[in-house]
C-alpha cells in the first residue's frame, strides 16, 4: 500500500486536545483581569501596544492561534489504521468542510459590514478545519455503527 | 462492482479481521467491500485475490449498473 505522507501521528490528537483545553483558563484570566474587552481586535492606542508582541498580540497567540494549531493536530493525525478508504473519507471530508465553510463565508460577508466582517474573517482561521473534523468523525462512526449492525445480523 | 469475498472466506475460514490483517486494511474496510459500499483500489483487489490463490476477476465482477 502506498506510505500515507503529510499526516501526523495517531497520538499527536492528545496534544492537540489538550492546546484546545488550554486556551480556556488563559481566556478567562484574561477576561477577569481586563473586563472591558481589551484584546486583538479592540487593542488600546497606548505605547504599550505598539510593538508587536504587546499584551493583546499574547493573549491572540495563546488562545486563537493555539487552538487553530490544536485542530490542526486533531484533524491531521492519522487513525489507528490509515487504510485507503479512510484516505478517501479524509479527501472527502476536505472537500465538504471547504464547500461548506465558503458558501457560509460568502453568506456572512454579503450580509454583514465593518467589525462584524472582521469578526467572521477572523472566526475563519479556524472555522474550516472545525467543520472538518465534525464531519470526518461523523462519517467514521457512522462506518463503524453500520459495521457493528452487519456483525448482529451475521 | 460486486464479489464473493464472503463466499471465499468461508472456503478458506477465515475472518473479515484475519483478512484484513494479511491485506494491511481495517475490518471496516473488508466489511464494507462486502457489502458493496466500497470499492478497493486495484492494489488491494489484488492483494485479496491473492490471499485466495486466485485471480482477481474471479472474486471481483463488473456489475450492470457499471456498464451505464
Amino acid at each position: 500500500m502506498a506510505k500515507i505522507k503529510y499526516l501526523f501521528p495517531y497520538n499527536a490528537r492528545f496534544f492537540g486536545i489538550a492546546l484546545i483545553l488550554v486556551h480556556i483558563p488563559i481566556k478567562f484570566l484574561w477576561d477577569a483581569h481586563y473586563p472591558d474587552g481589551y484584546n486583538h481586535i479592540n487593542p488600546s492606542a497606548s505605547a504599550a501596544d505598539s510593538f508587536l508582541f504587546s499584551p493583546p498580540h499574547l493573549f491572540f497567540i495563546g488562545t486563537t492561534l493555539m487552538v487553530l494549531v490544536g485542530l490542526f493536530l486533531v484533524a491531521f493525525s492519522k487513525e489507528k489504521i490509515e487504510d485507503e478508504q479512510i484516505v478517501q473519507l479524509r479527501l472527502d471530508s476536505l472537500r465538504w468542510a471547504i464547500y461548506l465553510n465558503y458558501a457560509i463565508l460568502l453568506f456572512s460577508l454579503v450580509f454583514t459590514h465593518g467589525s462584524d466582517s472582521n469578526h467572521i474573517l477572523l472566526l475563519n482561521i479556524w472555522l474550516p478545519l472545525l467543520f472538518f473534523i465534525l464531519r470526518f468523525q461523523w462519517v467514521l462512526y457512522r462506518l463503524n455503527r453500520s459495521v457493528k449492525s452487519d456483525e448482529t445480523k451475521l | 462492482m460486486k464479489n464473493n469475498i464472503r463466499v471465499e472466506r468461508a472456503i478458506k475460514n477465515i475472518t473479515q479481521a484475519e483478512l484484513a490483517g494479511q491485506v494491511g486494511v481495517s475490518r471496516q474496510t473488508i466489511n464494507t467491500i462486502e457489502s458493496n459500499k466500497y470499492i478497493p483500489s486495484t492494489l488491494l483487489a489484488l492483494k485479496i485475490a491473492r490471499v485466495f490463490g486466485k485471480s482477481v476477476e474471479e472474486i471481483f465482477s463488473l456489475d450492470d449498473g457499471d456498464l451505464v
